[in-house]
């Protein structure tokens, strides 16, 4: 095997998972500009020029390792060919200069993690607990998301790739993109200020926060700035944000808002002081714009 | 929003049949939820470009590679990450996913459909969008694909009419002809199909060309021979979705087998349900949902209602429910029991395991039986794939 490409190069494995960050990636929008960039060394869904047992028996140095679904030492959950997904890891992580655990899964555990909280986490982390598959590893970058992003990814990769400096928050994601809100560039937001709930679901009008149980305010990503298959999100198609970029991913009792006291939760870093302040304050009026249809047939 | 993480590439197919499941809780207690035109053809626009993209990756990042593998010069023009082709089709497969995102939000794992309707409200501006992006991907169809315009290619009624040599799918059914491959990968040629597709609205089996009417209380899940059953015995992981203890195909080919499709008709009258056939049924589909799409986007009505729906399950309903959807590799069937507005058991039965299954060699299921007997392990390779059986369909 050749140890020259003139390119970066990317391992792709996976570990527990439905296809769901893969598949996303496949709709990359600039992907002959992301094939110029990176060559895919290998990828369990496509036909690469090397196969699993190749890789593995090769000295090759790569560029990046992208882990995809949950990590687990269990050999009966994962078996790739003949081996653990814990050989695989052992295998190829020493051989690479970063890794990217793509997805809520890789990184926190996920979905997956539902079924075994002790033996199903992520690489670094058990939901939002420090201590994953590994307790300690300098090279991981936590892309989360459910599924991740195309651009979340590619961006992430192309910062490295360029030596670029790439900001990680506390629990290892891309500052670029998690120091957002999903509430940011929502829509709604004008009913959101003036606690205005959204009737039914299937309507442009309203704020799905009060009742539907949005997760937008406290969830940290781009969504609504970058938008998902460049068109749209969850929040401007009437479903409320579920949360998914988050270690508590995925919560129970989605599509209603817990509420203490009639008082919903408060969003991210805002003290409830002032959060319920303000609330009270702008329920007290009534604004007759927003309580009509945004588009009214009748002038 | 479980749901549709079952499966990264048909997860739009899983919200929808979980929410048809949880209507049909509804429609079990005499509550009819009178879902609006809007609605209904919203949720199938969403689910036809999650099934044309499925499709085109099927085409492009599976079934060509394999051809690829075999004659490298005939092929060579869709080399994957390297050649125009190939982009051109990534470029197709994600432009439809938008069509469909504009409705669902995002794809994969959007939650666009609630019991009653769909969550979204769109104006005729992002209907104009949609198609927009409908249109480049029909374009890509017809200059790449087919060679001809998707209306005279589903005039066609002999696919072998078509072939001039000026499209990708002509290459491919040539060399496929010329190759054996209307010999290979035969099964029991019986099909299955339980509906909500051109035509037929209702379950109907098919053996060879004849059909029959069916109900869905026949199907039954079959642990034989599995982990699940024994874990000494067993040798798979994979159940069985068996018709009154009977294997059928299911996906493209059967449904287009039970439709009476003239092109389809015709390719298995010659080739019988050899790969070639099943290939072809899988791209023909394509143009059907294409020119289905386009007319859902010429008729609907956004005036109507998007949801018309309680909100929520009333929390002291018990009932039960079935949903079904005709997904990309076949039908897919949700079950759900609720008590006392809870969830107590949830069942699923993919179409991987109507097409792979559990069988022996005395009774193999259907892609067991295509692969027996073949000369070589490549081949057997590229029949599995004709099926396009999933390890995420298997696994759920």
């Amino acid at each position: 095997m050749s140890n020259f490409h003139p390119k970066k190069t990317i391992v792709w494995i996976q570990g527990i998972t439905c296809n769901g960050d893969s598949h996303s990636f496949f709709n990359y929008s600039s992907m002959k500009s992301f094939a110029n960039n990176f060559e895919i060394i290998y990828h369990p869904l496509l036909l690469t020029d090397y196969n699993l047992e190749e890789i593995l028996t090769s000295r090759d140095k790569y560029d990046y390792l992208i882990i995809e679904g949950s990590f687990t030492k269990v050999r009966d959950y994962v078996d790739r060919c003949g081996y653990s997904f814990e050989e695989l890891v052992e295998n190829l992580s020493k051989r690479v200069d970063y890794i990217i655990c793509a997805g809520t899964c890789a990184s926190f555990g996920g979905i997956f993690r539902e079924r075994d909280k002790i033996n199903i986490t992520g690489g670094l982390f058990s939901g939002d607990k420090e201590g994953g598959y590994w307790s300690k590893n300098k090279k991981v970058i936590n892309i989360p998301g459910c599924p991740i992003h195309p651009r979340w990814l590619v961006d992430t990769l192309l910062i490295l790739k360029d030596e670029k400096k790439l900001l990680l928050d506390e629990f290892l994601r891309p500052k670029e993109v998690f120091s957002y809100f999903v509430h940011h560039g929502c829509l709604r937001n004008e009913y959101f200020e003036w606690k205005i709930d959204t009737k039914n679901f299937g309507e442009k009008e309203g704020c799905l926060f009060y009742e539907q149980g949005c997760r937008g305010p406290m969830t940290h990503a781009n969504c609504n700035k970058i938008l998902w298959n460049e068109v749209s999100s969850k929040t401007r198609a009437g479903s409320p944000c579920l949360g998914c970029t988050e270690p508590d991913f995925p919560r129970t009792s989605v599509y209603e808002t817990k509420t203490r006291m009639s008082l919903p939760a408060v969003p991210y870093g805002i003290s409830k002081r002032a959060y319920y302040t303000v609330t009270g304050v702008a329920k007290s009026f009534r604004v007759d714009r927003l309580e009509q249809k945004l588009i009214e047939e009748k002038r | 929003m479980i749901t549709p993480r079952v499966c990264g590439i048909c997860s739009h197919s899983h919200v929808n049949a979980t929410i048809l499941a949880i209507e049909d809780c509804y429609k079990n207690l005499g509550i009819d939820l009178k879902l609006t035109n809007k609605a209904k053809y919203i949720r199938e626009l969403v689910l036809n470009a999650e099934k044309i993209q499925n499709h085109i990756k099927w085409f492009y990042f599976l079934i060509l590679p394999e051809l690829f593998k075999i004659n490298k010069a005939k092929f060579a023009q869709t080399e994957a990450f390297k050649d125009k082709e190939w982009f051109e089709a990534q470029n197709a497969l994600s432009s439809i996913l938008k069509m469909g995102a504009i409705f669902s939000g995002q794809w994969p794992h959007g939650s666009y459909a609630m019991s009653g309707g769909v969550t979204c409200d769109p104006l005729e501006s992002d209907i104009l969008n949609a198609k927009n992006y409908l249109f480049e991907v029909k374009e890509f169809c017809e200059e790449r694909l087919y060679g001809c315009s998707i209306d005279e290619f589903l005039e066609l009624d002999n696919i072998f009419d078509l072939i001039d040599g000026n499209s990708t799918l002509d290459l491919a059914v040539t060399f496929m002809k010329e190759s054996g491959f209307d010999k290979i990968g035969k099964s029991y040629d019986r099909f299955i199909s339980f509906g909500d597709h051109k035509g037929v609205n209702e379950p109907v089996k098919a053996l060879k060309t004849r059909l029959f009417k069916t109900d869905i209380k026949f199907v039954e899940e079959s642990l034989k021979n599995s982990f699940f059953d024994s874990s000494e015995k067993g040798f798979t992981y994979s159940k069985s979705a068996v018709y009154k203890d009977k294997f059928y195909e299911v996906g493209p080919l059967a449904r287009l087998m039970i439709s009476k499709d003239p092109m389809i008709r015709d390719c298995h009258r010659r080739c019988t349900d050899s790969v070639i056939t099943r290939i072809i049924a899988r791209v023909k589909e394509i143009a059907m949902l294409l020119k289905r799409s386009e007319n859902i986007l010429e008729n609907i009505d956004i005036g109507e209602k998007s949801l018309t729906a309680p909100k929520y399950m009333p929390k002291d309903i018990s009932s039960q429910g079935v949903g079904v959807v005709e997904a990309a590799r076949g039908t897919l069937i949700h079950k759900i029991w609720v008590e006392e507005g809870k969830i107590v058991k949830f069942d699923i039965i993919p179409p991987t395991v109507w097409n792979l299954g559990n069988g022996t060699p005395l009774n193999p299921a259907i892609a067991q039986k295509a692969i027996i007997g073949l000369s070589s392990i490549e081949e057997a390779d590229f029949v599995f794939k004709s099926f396009d059986i999933c390890s995420v369909c298997t696994t759920q």
